[in-house]
C-alpha cells in the first residue's frame, strides 16, 4: 500500500520493474511481427458470395473452387497463393450486403465474386461503391445476365469501374447478337419458320427484350420484324405460374411456326411436359436458358422435352481445349456437374489471374482495373474478356453458348454453331414419330 | 367466338377438377377436426420423394414403392394427429406453428436428398398423347386426371352421404358435443378422417406428376390453392369446395384466353375477396361438412 500511494518519486524498485516490462514487450513484439509472413507471400484472397441453398450457386462455388485448386498447383498467381473464402447470401439482399462488407472490411479480400441473380449483383455494387474509396476491391458478377449490372459502370464510370460482369449473354448482347442475328437465322434457315409467337418471363433480365434499351436496340419483336420475321402472338408468364397450356392453346390458334422462349427461372420442366402434348406440341420451342438446357432436365420430363431447342453450356463440345476438362473434373473431382454460372465463374477467376500477371502486382487495384479492361485469356466456352469501358464479358464471337436441340434417348444434340455441330436439326414431329 | 367458349368451358372443366383434387384432403380437415392445416402440404411432398426414395434407393418397382408411400403417408399422418393435432388442439398457435414445421422440415430434407440434379420423376403417366374435344386440345393425362379428380370427389360424397362413417363425421363436424353425447368415439372418427385426407393429395400428385411441377417446395403451392378454395367455398363445406374449385377454374380459365394467364391468380384472388365481403362464411357457409 505504502509502495503504491507514496507522493514519492518512483523508487529504485519500480523503475527496474519498468524497464523490464518495456524490454519484454519489446522483444515480444519483435518477434510476433518478425514471424509473420510479408506482404508479399501473403496469400491472394477472393471472396465469393452466394446462395448456398441454391443449385447454380453450389455448381458456381465448385467452379470458383475448382479454378482456385488448379492456380495454386500450378505455382499459384505471381508466386503467391490464392485462398478463396466462401459466404452463404442464403437468397437474402441483407445478408449478401453483410457478409461483402465482412469479406471487404474484415478479410480484406482482393476481389469479391456474387454468384447470384441480377437484384444480388446490384446490391453489392450499392455497398462495393461505399467501401471503394476506403477498400479498393474489384466485384465480379458472374449469374446475373441483366444490364443493371453494367449500366452502373456505363452511368458512372469513376463510381462503379471496379466492377466487372460475366454471363453468356447480358441483355444488350440479348438484343444486339441474340435477337439480331442467331436466331432469326436459326428461325429462318433452319427451322423454316417466320411466324413466330414469343413467350417471355416476368423477370428484370427480360425488361429488355420486352421493352428494349434506349440508344441500343428495340424490342426483340420489332427486331424480329426488321429481320423478316413475324411475330404473331406474344405474352408474359410470371415465375411461380404452373399452367402453361392455354398458352399453348393459343399459339397453335395463332398459327405460329416456331415458339421463342426467353426463360430462364419459371418452372420449365412443367411448361416443356404441357408443351408436348398440347396443342402445340408440333411447333418448334426454342428456350433461351435454364433448367432445359441441364442434362436432367430428360429424367425431369420423362423424356418430354424430345424436339425442344435450348441454349445450353452444359453440352460436351469442346469449344476450346478447356472445356472438356471443366466438365469432367467438375464432376469427378468436386462431384457437381457445371451448370450455368460455374463456366463464367471459373473463366472470371482465370482472367482475372491473367489480369494480375500482366498488371504485375495487387497492391494497385486502378492498375489491375486497367489490365483486366485488355485482358484476353483462353476459357472454357471461348475466349474470357471484358469490355474496356463497361465491364460486360465479351459476346459471341468470343463467349459461346451453343444450342441444342433434344433429340432421341435423351442426346443433346449440338445444332448451332455450325463449327461445333453435332448433329442436324429436327422436327418435334419427325423426333416423335421416327 | 364458339372456338373461345369452348377453349374456356374445356378448362374451366380440367382446372376445377384439378383443384378439386388438391383440396378435398383440405376441407375433410378444416370440416371434421376444425384444423386449419398448415402442413398439408406435405402430403403431396411425400408422395413425390417417397415413392422416389423407394424406387431408387430401396429398388422397388413404381407399384410397390407407391403402396408403400401410401402405408408411410398414413403413419406419418396419425403421428402428427397424435403428436400435433390432439396435444395441441386447445393451443391453436402451436398447432399452426408445428403442423408447418412438420411440412418444412420434410421439404427442405427433399431438397437436401434430392436437389434439381437429382432428376426426380414419377413415371406415373396413364396415357401419352393428346385428345382433341373439338377445337380445343389436352393431354390424355390431364385428362385422366380430371376424371379421376370426379370420381374421388363422388366417392367421398357417397363416403358422407350413404355411409355410417360418413354420418358420424358429419355429425361430428356439425356438433361435436352432441356427437360425444350420443356415444361416437370421437378420437377414432379423427383417426380415420386423417387417413382418408391424405388420400386425395396422394391420388392428385400421382396423376398430376407427368404435367405439373415436381419440386421439395410444391406443398407450397398446393396448400395455397387449397386455402383459396376452402375459404371461397366455406371453410371445412365439402359441397362448398366443389363449387369453389370450378369457380376457381372458371376464373383461371377465363382470365387466361381473354386477357393472359399472368393475372390468373391475382384475378381469382381479387374475385375471392370480393366475395367475402359479401358473402363472410363463404359460398356455401362454413363449419358444417355438407
Amino acid at each position: 500500500m505504502r509502495l503504491l500511494y507514496s507522493r514519492e518519486a518512483i523508487t529504485k524498485m519500480q523503475a527496474v520493474i519498468l524497464v523490464v516490462i518495456i524490454i519484454a514487450a519489446s522483444v515480444g513484439a519483435a518477434v510476433y511481427y518478425g514471424t509473420l509472413p510479408r506482404p508479399e507471400a501473403q496469400p491472394i484472397k477472393i471472396g465469393f458470395i452466394g446462395n448456398l441453398q441454391s443449385p447454380y450457386s453450389l455448381s458456381a462455388k465448385a467452379a470458383a473452387q475448382m479454378a482456385i485448386d488448379e492456380i495454386n498447383a500450378a505455382g499459384g498467381i505471381l508466386g503467391r497463393k490464392v485462398m478463396l473464402i466462401i459466404e452463404d447470401s442464403k437468397g437474402q439482399v441483407p445478408k449478401c450486403v453483410e457478409v461483402y462488407k465482412k469479406l471487404v472490411m474484415v478479410d480484406r479480400v482482393l476481389a469479391v465474386i456474387i454468384a447470384e441473380n441480377v437484384e444480388m449483383a446490384v446490391a453489392g455494387i450499392g455497398v462495393g461503391a461505399e467501401l471503394y474509396p476506403e477498400y479498393p476491391h474489384i466485384l465480379f458478377s458472374t449469374i446475373g445476365s441483366g444490364d443493371a449490372i453494367w449500366n452502373h459502370v456505363k452511368d458512372n464510370y469513376d463510381k462503379y469501374k471496379f466492377v466487372f460482369q460475366t454471363y453468356y449473354y447480358t441483355s444488350t448482347g440479348y438484343l444486339t447478337v441474340l435477337a439480331k442475328e442467331q436466331l432469326p437465322d436459326l428461325f429462318k434457315n433452319t427451322v423454316h419458320a417466320t411466324k413466330v409467337a414469343r413467350i417471355n418471363e416476368d423477370m428484370e433480365w427480360t425488361k429488355p427484350i420486352r421493352y428494349g434499351l434506349p440508344g441500343v436496340a428495340p424490342p426483340v419483336r420489332e427486331i424480329y420484324e426488321q429481320q423478316g420475321l413475324t411475330v404473331v402472338y406474344e405474352t408474359t408468364v410470371s415465375r411461380d405460374q404452373k399452367m402453361f397450356v392455354t398458352i399453348f392453346e393459343q399459339i397453335a390458334a395463332a398459327g405460329a411456326e416456331v415458339i421463342d422462349c426467353s426463360v430462364g427461372y419459371i418452372d420449365e420442366a412443367a411448361f416443356v411436359k404441357q408443351w408436348s402434348e398440347s396443342a402445340a406440341r408440333n411447333i418448334p420451342l426454342y428456350i433461351w436458358g435454364g433448367l432445359a438446357g441441364m442434362p436432367v432436365a430428360w429424367n425431369l420430363t420423362e423424356g418430354k422435352v424430345l424436339g425442344v431447342m435450348v441454349g445450353s453450356s452444359l453440352v460436351r463440345v469442346p469449344i476450346t481445349p478447356k472445356t472438356i476438362p471443366f466438365m469432367d473434373n467438375m464432376v469427378n473431382k468436386y462431384g457437381t456437374g457445371p451448370i450455368f454460372g460455374s463456366h463464367t465463374t471459373y473463366d472470371t477467376i482465370y482472367g482475372f489471374k491473367k489480369a494480375i500477371e500482366a498488371a504485375g502486382r495487387v497492391d494497385d487495384v486502378e492498375a489491375l482495373i486497367h489490365a483486366l479492361e485488355n485482358v484476353r485469356e483462353v476459357a472454357v466456352l471461348g475466349t474470357i474478356g471484358w469490355h474496356p469501358r463497361y465491364h460486360y464479358n465479351l459476346p459471341y464471337p468470343y463467349y459461346i453458348t451453343p444450342t441444342i436441340q433434344w433429340q432421341k434417348n435423351g442426346a443433346m444434340v449440338v445444332i448451332w454453331p455450325s463449327n461445333l455441330a453435332t448433329g442436324q436439326y429436327k422436327s418435334p414431329a419427325e423426333l416423335r414419330g421416327g | 367466338m364458339l372456338e373461345l367458349l369452348q377453349s374456356i368451358i374445356v378448362y374451366s372443366f380440367v382446372f376445377g377438377s384439378i383443384y378439386l383434387l388438391v383440396s378435398l384432403g383440405f376441407s375433410l380437415i378444416c370440416g371434421i377436426l376444425r384444423i386449419f392445416h398448415l402442413g398439408y402440404g406435405l402430403s403431396f411432398v411425400m408422395a413425390i420423394y417417397l415413392t422416389w426414395m423407394f424406387m431408387t434407393e430401396l429398388k422397388l418397382g413404381v407399384t410397390l414403392s407407391i403402396i408403400l408411400m401410401i402405408l408411410v403417408q398414413f403413419a406419418v399422418g396419425m403421428l402428427i394427429h397424435w403428436g400435433i393435432f390432439q396435444r395441441y388442439l386447445e393451443e391453436e398457435e402451436k398447432l399452426l406453428t408445428l403442423s408447418l414445421l412438420a411440412y418444412l422440415v420434410f421439404a427442405h430434407f427433399a431438397n437436401y436428398r434430392y436437389p434439381i440434379t437429382a432428376g426426380v420423376h414419377l413415371p406415373t403417366t396413364i396415357m401419352y398423347g393428346a385428345l382433341s374435344i373439338g377445337v380445343t386440345t389436352i393431354s390424355y393425362q390431364m385428362f385422366i386426371a380430371a376424371i379421376t379428380a370426379i370420381f374421388v370427389t363422388l366417392v367421398f360424397v357417397f363416403i358422407f352421404l350413404k355411409t355410417k362413417l360418413g354420418l358420424i363425421m358429419r355429425a361430428v363436424s356439425q356438433n361435436l358435443r352432441g356427437s360425444m353425447l350420443m356415444g361416437v368415439n370421437v378420437g377414432l372418427t379423427y383417426w380415420y378422417a386423417i387417413i382418408l385426407s391424405t388420400i386425395p393429395p396422394i391420388i392428385c400428385t400421382l396423376t398430376i406428376a407427368p404435367f405439373w411441377s415436381v419440386d421439395p417446395f410444391m406443398g407450397e403451392s398446393m396448400l395455397s390453392i387449397a386455402i383459396l378454395i376452402a375459404i371461397l367455398g366455406g371453410l371445412g363445406n365439402l359441397k362448398g369446395s366443389i363449387v369453389a374449385s370450378y369457380a376457381i377454374g372458371f376464373i383461371h380459365s377465363v382470365v387466361s384466353f381473354v386477357y393472359t394467364s399472368r393475372f390468373m391468380g391475382l384475378v381469382a384472388l381479387i374475385v375471392t375477396l370480393i366475395m367475402l365481403l359479401v358473402k363472410p362464411e363463404g359460398l356455401c357457409g362454413a363449419e358444417k361438412l355438407w
